[in-house]
């Protein structure tokens, strides 16, 4: 495999991880679920917020930098930056940290995201609310006249375009929140810790918008999580093992499109993500191939963007999904186990960064549902805007 | 547009278009005049759909509105079952629109009452429904979408 001279692998680690509970109401600020995240994790790498000179937010956090290091107490930020578009941001927010260390603008970063996805703005609901829609170059005014007004519906679209070019049944479908859900099941921590999901279960839930029932969605979730990001070099003396960041990459795909998601709709094919393009580099610059990676973490919102990124990222091919999720391939003990805390549908919905926190717990063996002898460690972080994602491997 | 047509797209599109933007002012203001128009590269003669300043192809900033067809294909749909919006009172049909004879995206969205029975390659075409004029005095028109019961699908989408 061919491989990216320019990009210096392991030369930066994630030495701490942090979260809250995971609540539909936190009864507490967004600053204070990213404070206590953020301190969760220096605590567990074993600095202090004085050893803190960056911070990377996610562009849709309502969470400042400088709100961030005022509330953690951290005396003097040399370094702050933002990535995103949403959800695509994780996997990026983790890259700029590692561009600020490898600057000499940081040593040690945190990355967090922190919402209260439930009780506060919930993102599963319009935000429209006058009688006009459109304007100030979202082009909404192309979509939201014709009740296309919900990331659900926009994935819906793509889902049935997928299913009308592949034959993808809902059963086979039905085996990402079925599996993700086993996985929540085993993880305290995880609002779907307790419920059960069967196959009867999944087709009983309602369609919210054809073909995607309840169970295809996210949950909505209270909380926040962080990780710090410093020097392997550093973080081989800290607290815990560190997960080596082997490789990280950004990618748009051609022609972007403006606005933010739905003109996405005018790509020439719409179940086509930039994860694709994503992919290409991330590997390049690991060295390694989807046949490398033992375990992933794949960005959520919706059972069909997992589905089209396990295409994207290598480890099936187009056409031959269906039969690989029937197949129990995604499950432990199959070709590639994925989100493995319960990821977004069961876990909690902490807009990507709680499944860059799980890919650490599986570098350091301490997952609820621990791969075994996991080496190598995927994170993704999704389209439709753009994508990025990360590897990560044992020192 | 039949007199039913003409009441239920009243009833489903409730949501008038802000029309801010430059580019977005070029396709309402030919949809006013009952005409679809897509921005066009004069230089390469791509279509540029949603409209940029310029040709994202071949960069030229010679561009231009020029007519389109208003006959076209379902390209996807979904059936809304769960209310996002007061406007939008559930079940209703999106559907996304391939444009007959245009390159692949560019394609406009519709709304179809209740659970429409269509699937890709369903043909469609526009009309349009006056919604009014918005502050500044300038005409509403959106471009909506039937379906076309008068010819067979192209089968485009077959699976």
């Amino acid at each position: 495999m061919s491989t990216d001279p320019t990009w210096r692998r392991d030369a930066c680690a994630i030495a701490g991880i942090g979260t809250t509970a995971f609540s539909k109401d936190s009864g507490v600020s967004v600053t204070a679920l990213a404070v206590e995240a953020a301190a969760a994790a220096l605590e567990d790498a074993g600095l202090t917020p004085a050893d803190v000179d960056g911070v990377v937010r996610n562009d849709m956090d309502l969470v400042s930098c400088a709100a961030l290091a005022d509330g953690l107490g951290v005396p003097h930020l040399t370094y702050w930056g933002e990535a995103g578009p949403g959800g695509s941001g994780p996997a990026a927010m983790v890259a700029q940290a590692v561009a600020a260390i490898m600057s000499g603008q940081a040593t040690t970063v945190v990355v967090f995201r922190s919402l209260n996805g439930r009780s506060g703005r919930r993102f599963g609901l319009s935000p429209v609310v006058t009688p006009e829609v459109g304007g100030d170059e979202t082009f909404e005014e192309f979509f939201g006249p014709y009740g296309l007004l919900s990331s659900g519906q926009y994935f819906a679209l793509m889902a049935q375009r997928y299913i009308t070019e592949t034959g993808l049944t809902s059963e086979q479908l039905a085996q990402i929140a079925l599996v993700t859900r086993k996985r929540a099941n085993a993880n305290p921590a995880a609002q779907m810790y307790e419920r059960t999901m069967t196959l009867d279960d999944y087709f009983d839930s309602r369609m919210l918008s054809s073909p995607l029932r309840l169970f295809d969605y996210c949950l909505e979730t209270d909380g926040a999580a962080a990780v710090v990001v410093t020097t392997a070099e550093r973080a081989k003396d800290l607290r815990q093992a560190p997960a080596l960041i082997r490789s990280v990459a950004m990618s748009t795909c051609r022609h972007p499109q403006p606005g933010l998601m739905y003109p996405t709709l005018m790509r020439e094919d719409i179940t086509a993500l930039p994860s694709r393009e994503c992919q290409d580099t991330l590997y390049s610059r690991a060295g390694l191939g989807p046949a490398d990676v033992d375990v992933a973490q794949i960005y959520d919102c919706y059972s069909i963007t997992a589905l089209i990124q396990l295409e994207d990222y290598g480890f099936c091919k187009r056409g031959d999904t269906g039969d690989f999720l029937a197949e129990g391939q995604i499950d432990l003990g199959g070709a590639i186990p994925i989100n493995t805390s319960g990821g977004h549908m069961s876990e909690g919905y902490i807009h990507g960064m709680n499944h860059v926190v799980e890919g650490v717990r599986q570098i350091r063996g301490t997952s609820t549902s621990q791969v075994e002898g996991a080496q190598v460690s995927l994170v993704t972080s999704a389209p439709p805007p753009a994508a990025s994602a990360l590897i990560l491997v044992a020192a | 547009m039949s007199a039913a047509a003409a009441a239920s797209a009243a009833t489903t599109a409730q949501l008038r278009p802000l029309v801010t933007e430059r580019g977005s002012a070029g396709f309402f203001s030919a949809a006013a005049e009952g005409r679809i128009e897509i921005l066009t590269c004069e230089a390469c003669g791509r279509r540029i759909h949603l409209p940029r300043p310029r040709c994202v192809y071949c960069a030229s900033t010679e561009v231009s509105w020029q007519p389109a067809p208003h006959t076209g294909t379902v390209y996807s749909h979904t059936v809304v079952e769960h209310q996002v919006h007061p406007l939008f009172p559930v079940p209703y049909t999106v559907i996304v629109v391939d444009l007959d004879g245009e390159q692949a995206g560019v394609r406009l969205i519709g709304n179809l009452p209740g659970r429409a029975d269509i699937t890709a390659g369903t043909r469609v075409h526009c009309t349009f429904e006056d919604l009014g004029k918005d502050a500044a005095g300038n005409p509403v028109v959106l471009p909506v979408w039937e379906i076309d019961t008068d010819r067979e699908n192209t089968g485009s989408g077959e699976e």
